[in-house]
């Protein structure tokens, strides 16, 4: 993106001195400033430890700042809650680094589910879910149970129920960390595609091999500091 | 309108998955709703009918007065006639009563069986009229006054007693049921926080992906006020078959007994009294149970 295009766009995610300190001391972030804005698509990097995980708890909503403020599509998430932020969520895609996926529920139930949550329709939801399945490779697994899946299956599945609803936001922690080259491949193209239709993204990776052969701008993390890396 | 009734079905579905695994756990709920509503069922039935009687009974002006053996009803009546609030006085010899109760008896053959017992074993009775109920009781006591009376009896005494008694047992019965309800309330609760916590992981997703609280919440809900339902259903049940089984056995007991049994019209009162009472305890304990699911 050119800088001068940014300021045209709606800003949809802004943090403003963000710091982060766990109760155990551990101090996560630090002064974190920044903006994005509609339809961009950042690589969060940095080392094992680096806050990575942390930033994007607090984007949607699991933590809170120890200061700072954060907003979300407008919504202030130092002081949402509730049904306002659900509200928020439903309008973030979110893949989990540890996947979440609900236990004793089949990959189609789980990828419906956050469609029930927001109200669609049953034959909207019956017409999302095969593309969502298709698209990361596992409509033969439609009626399996997560623990029935490896890994990286299991990542996939996390990747579909985060965009099944085609949120206008996507955060993505390392959602390919657990799969081989060419599945990761697969996954940056179809975050891409959602890209180009307007998605914003923000994905964290420490995949050196996938940083490297994407054009993406980095959002580096290291020492609970941002640097931004544009290519 | 598609939409509320697909929310609907996602609810059933999740209550019955709730149901499901909840296993034994949901015995321990239904069973003790069903124990304090049958308890209550009972209570309510009970003091219905005691009420029915008291109205079919209770108002009843007439007094037995049973004579000394010897003593001519005939011979009494001027006398009886003579208290004050009679309005009526009706001798009924005791050869009239020992027809009566012969035929009431089955028996045809009226002479053989008095030649059997050798001799009617009754004695004449003096039916009294009183002009109001709140004259019964004094009127009786005049009665028995009289020479030649042996003794009195009204039904109207029997109910006073009855109700009297019903009074009491009302006031433990409200006591009872009062503690009841709390354990049933109590029960419910703790079991919908195990159901709640053995899928605490799940609701931490539901959230994450942007979940209402109604939606996390109502299926919750709807298992705790279905436990209150199953609970009264069973209740209901055995009221009812309590009931064909006391009138059997009554009918073959004594008027008075068979009295107490009388329908008391509100037949289809008491299953929608238990079903509400249920659904509300189960509603209850339900949510003080979803109050242990996160506050952010
Ligand atoms: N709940 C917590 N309580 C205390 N410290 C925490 C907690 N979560 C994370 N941390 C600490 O905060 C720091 C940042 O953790 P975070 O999970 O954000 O790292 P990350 O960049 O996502 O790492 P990885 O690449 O391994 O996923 C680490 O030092 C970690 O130990
Ligand atoms: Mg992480």
């Amino acid at each position: 993106m050119h800088p001068d295009q940014k300021t045209i766009k709606p800003r949809v995610i802004r943090l403003d001195n963000v710091s982060k300190t766990y109760r155990n001391g551990t101090a996560a972030l630090r002064d974190l400033t920044m903006d994005i804005f509609a339809g961009d698509f950042y690589l969060l990097t940095g080392t094992s430890g680096s806050g990575k995980s942390t930033l994007l708890k607090l984007l949607y909503g699991e933590d809170l700042p120890s200061s700072g403020d954060i907003w979300v599509n407008d919504y202030h998430l130092n002081t949402v809650k509730g049904n306002k932020l659900a509200e928020l969520r439903r309008t973030l895609g979110i893949v989990f680094q540890d996947y979440k996926l609900l236990p004793r529920r089949t990959v189609s139930e789980n990828i419906a589910f956050v469609l029930w949550a927001q109200g669609y329709s049953r034959a909207e939801i019956d017409r999302r879910l095969p593309p969502a399945l298709k698209m990361v490779g596992l409509q033969h697994k439609a009626t399996s149970f997560p623990e029935e899946l490896s890994g990286g299956e299991q990542q996939r599945v996390s990747i579909a129920r985060a965009i099944v609803a085609t949120p206008p936001i996507l955060l993505a922690d390392e959602p390919t960390g657990n799969l081989d080259p060419d599945n990761s491949r697969q996954i940056l193209n179809i975050l891409k595609q959602l890209n180009k239709i307007g998605v914003t993204i923000l994905m964290s990776t420490h995949d050196e091999a996938l940083i490297r052969t994407s054009d993406l701008p980095i959002l580096q993390l290291s020492n609970g500091q941002l640097k931004l890396i544009n290519r | 309108m598609a939409r509320s009734l697909y929310q609907a079905e996602y609810l059933l579905r999740e209550t019955l998955l709730g149901l499901r695994r909840g296993g034994w756990m949901n015995w321990a709920a239904i069973s003790t709703v069903a124990v304090l509503l049958l308890l209550f069922g009972i209570g309510l039935q009970g003091s219905w009918q005691l009420g029915e009687f008291f109205n079919r009974y209770g108002n009843q002006l007439e007094i037995s007065a049973y004579l000394d053996t010897g003593v001519a009803a005939k011979d009494l009546q001027p006398t009886i006639q003579k208290l004050p609030n009679v309005t009526t006085v009706t001798p009924i010899t005791k050869e009239e009563a020992w027809a009566a109760l012969a035929k009431e008896l089955g028996s045809t053959d009226l002479k053989a069986t008095t030649t059997q017992l050798s001799g009617n074993p009754l004695v004449d009775e003096i039916r009294v009229q009183a002009n109001s109920p709140t004259a019964v009781v004094g009127l009786a006591e005049a009665l028995k006054k009289v020479r030649g009376v042996e003794t009195v009896q009204y039904v109207g005494e029997v109910v006073k007693q009855v109700t009297e008694l019903n009074h009491n047992l009302r006031f433990i019965s409200f006591g009872v049921i009062g503690f009841l309800t709390l354990s049933a309330i109590a029960v419910i609760t703790t079991t919908l926080r195990l159901v709640i916590a053995a899928r605490s992981q799940e609701i931490e997703v539901m959230r994450l992906v942007g979940a209402t609280r109604m939606t996390i919440y109502l299926p919750f809900l709807l298992q705790g006020i279905t436990f209150g339902l199953a609970g009264a259903a069973i209740a209901w049940i055995f009221i009812q078959s309590l009931l064909i089984t006391l009138s059997r056995v009554a009918s073959q007991q004594a008027n008075l007994f068979q009295g107490l049994l009388i329908d008391s019209g509100k037949g289809w009162i008491l299953p929608l009294v238990l079903l509400s009472f249920g659904g509300t305890i189960g509603l209850i304990g339900s949510l003080f149970a979803v109050q242990t699911i996160g506050r952010r």
